[in-house]
């Protein structure tokens, strides 16, 4: 079928099958036209992960701007899992809302939140896990412990060592399972070796 | 290594308490003693249970938790219960049946009753931390999310294959393996086997010249082309007998049907790998780890207008070809490989009680070969035991996080070369198809929520 005959099984009465098809086709094939009516399907429980599906890897720009829409209009699981995909496509735009979303009420929301921002990693994404490490209750401070990690790996890979090595002594110091100490402390090392030190 | 809780106690802890000291079995026993006045230990214990005839002492154990075991699962964890410094202490499992099988399984082999079972995994990762190491032999789907929920929880992993759904969840395995030093081995067994090694290392050593042509062996049953169909919806099982969200995790939401929860998934898309990736991700492993190319996988994929990828070749970047075939041309047993040089070539599979060769001049110091290699890299002829050896020494196991991904790769290269129906090219580096967009969106999946990660 055509991006426009798949395009239109979603926007018809079709059963839930063919509307899942319709999206894993629009996964390999679909362009900014099937953005808005994927957009769509967001809010509904039955068919948010599979519109997820097909515009996850959609290339255009068209798809942060839908998924950043969603943000403030969904809850639950459809609101998971467009952080989730916001996380994937890595967009940067994203990091405000999201940094205001690390404190969210559902323990879900605010875990893949922190994960999105490790997968942005950007300076302003390091910024908003790297505050929120301190304020988190001890339950979530392991997710986002593990997005200062992810940040720091970036800033190391950035040769901003010594950025990375504020924010994995900032893991090795917080109150945290054993193993984000020795993920800090091994990172730590990585950060502090001199230049040109394989 | 972790000290023991009861199930009882562990239980009763709700809120994990990480950063809790772990006290050995020794302190406890100093600490009970003085509190209740006794100036030596209880002399009944059993000597096994002290580490004496043989026996490893509990608080020197690994001990060892398990997710989604079935009948595959069980023969992994018979082999790991062998081990005597591994100590099995729980499993959780969606499907009721299945984790009570594997604890009436284990209180059996331990003579108690201790086994304990859960049925949420995010409840068993957080709640169980004085568990080292994890068996994951759920369904493929869980593999990889369910190895980096354990690693990010500081479990060390046994993953069965194949391990990964998609490239990008390969590369996942391979961050968080990194990121928190976690020792991760992917269950390609053969690359612990001696007849396997001895190919390996003829062809490692230069004794069949140059090498050309690797052959790999994928399965003779199902097609590249995978089922999206739905089987017919029965009526959903209370979620205590199976949790049907839990089984179906990060993949698109479908009707239940039992027939999936019994083996049934295999051949559907959402679930499986295909006949190149049940296989393939055996042979191809051991033909990367032969080659040397455990950081790299092939360049370019032929695609051959057949269902199955049998005969698609396959290129490394230095020029060496990676062959796929199905059936028994090559072999006379499953899951076989065949190295290819200017000198000789060597054959081997399952079922050899050792490999063929172009010469049997070639096999004629098996046993040294092979007694060599396993001095020289410190890895056992033993899959499990590499990996509990390693859980001690934190040296990376020879089924690693990047041998297992970058063979994925190939594997899942292969696959998309053949729904395409297209010769392909690959970045190895860059981990993308060269100027082909539509591969490219075959290198990852959306997960269903909640079960990102």
């Amino acid at each position: 079928m055509s991006n426009s005959e798949l395009i239109a099984v979603l926007e018809s009465d079709a059963p839930q099958k063919e509307k899942a098809d319709a999206c894993r086709q629009l996964a390999r094939t679909g362009t900014k036209e099937a953005v808005p009516v994927l957009a769509a399907m967001l809010g509904d429980e039955k068919l948010s992960h599979m519109a997820r599906y097909a515009l996850e890897p959609i290339p255009d720009p068209a798809v942060d701007d839908a998924l950043r829409d969603a943000l403030g209009k969904l809850n639950g699981r459809p609101l998971v899992g467009a952080i989730g995909s916001i996380g994937v496509r890595r967009d940067a735009a994203a990091v405000e809302p999201l940094s205001k979303m690390l404190a969210h009420a559902d323990a879900d929301v605010a875990r893949v939140t922190a994960g999105a921002l490790g997968k942005i990693a950007t300076a302003d994404a390091a910024k908003a896990v790297g505050q929120a490490l301190g304020d988190v209750p001890a339950a979530r401070r392991p997710a986002v412990a593990e997005a200062c990690l992810a940040c720091a790996e970036a800033l190391l890979a950035a040769d901003k060592g010594s950025e990375a090595a504020a924010m994995y002594r900032a893991v090795d110091k917080a109150d945290l399972p054993k193993h984000f100490g020795v993920a800090a402390k091994y990172g730590l090392l990585q950060a502090q070796k001199p230049a040109g030190t394989p | 290594m972790s000290q023991r809780h009861t199930p009882n106690e562990v239980r009763a802890s709700a809120t994990p308490e990480p950063m809790r000291p772990r006290v050995t079995r020794r302190q406890f026993l100093r600490r009970t003693a003085a509190a209740g006045g006794l100036i030596a230990v209880p002399y009944l214990i059993p000597a096994s249970a002290l580490g004496q005839d043989g026996n490893v002492a509990p608080s020197e154990r690994i001990t060892l938790g398990g997710i989604g075991i079935g009948g595959r699962g069980s023969g992994v964890l018979n082999w790991m219960m062998a081990e005597k410094d591994v100590q099995f202490l729980a499993v959780c499992d969606p499907q009721k049946s299945r984790r009570e099988k594997v604890k009436q399984m284990v209180d059996k082999r331990y003579g108690n009753q201790d086994c304990a079972v859960y049925k949420d995994t995010p409840e068993f990762l957080a709640t169980r931390d004085d568990i080292d190491a994890m068996l994951i032999t759920t369904g493929d789907r869980w593999h990889a999310t369910m190895s980096v929920m354990a690693m990010r929880a500081g479990k060390d992993v046994y993953s069965e294959k194949p391990s990964c759904m998609t490239i990008a969840e390969g590369q996942a395995v391979v961050e968080t393996a990194n990121r928190f030093r976690r020792i991760y081995q992917t269950g390609t067994q053969r690359l612990s086997e001696a007849k396997f090694i001895l190919a390996n290392e003829l062809l490692r050593t230069g004794r069949l010249g140059k090498l050309h042509t690797v052959r790999a062996h994928i399965a003779p049953w199902d097609a590249a082309e995978m089922r999206h169909d739905w089987l017919p919806e029965q009526p959903l099982p209370s979620a205590d007998e199976v949790n049907w969200d839990a089984w179906l995790g990060p993949c698109p939401w479908r009707p239940y049907n039992a027939a999936y929860c019994r083996g049934g998934w295999r051949g559907h898309y959402d679930f499986h790998t295909s006949c190149i990736g049940e296989w393939g991700a055996h042979t191809f492993a051991q033909c990367h780890v032969a080659i040397g190319a455990t950081d790299t996988s092939p360049v370019e994929y032929g695609y051959v207008d057949n269902p199955t990828g049998d005969g698609m070749v396959t290129r490394f970047a230095n020029g060496v070809k990676m062959i796929l075939h199905r059936g028994d041309k090559w072999w006379h047993g499953s899951c076989g490989v065949r190295y290819e040089g200017t000198e000789g070539w060597v054959a081997v599979a399952d079922g050899y009680s050792k490999p063929e060769a172009s010469s049997p001049a070639l096999l004629a110091d098996f046993e040294k070969i092979v007694r060599d290699y396993t001095d020289r890299t410190g890895h056992p002829t033993s899959h499990v035991r590499d990996l509990f050896d390693s859980v001690k020494s934190r040296r990376p196991t020879v089924a690693n996080p990047e041998v297992m991904y970058r063979s994925m790769t190939t594997v899942h290269a292969a696959n998309i070369c053949m729904w395409l129906k297209r010769d392909l090219k690959y970045d190895p580096a860059k981990a993308e198809f060269v100027d082909d967009a539509e591969a490219n969106r075959l290198r990852s999946r959306a997960m269903r929520e909640p079960w990102i990660i």
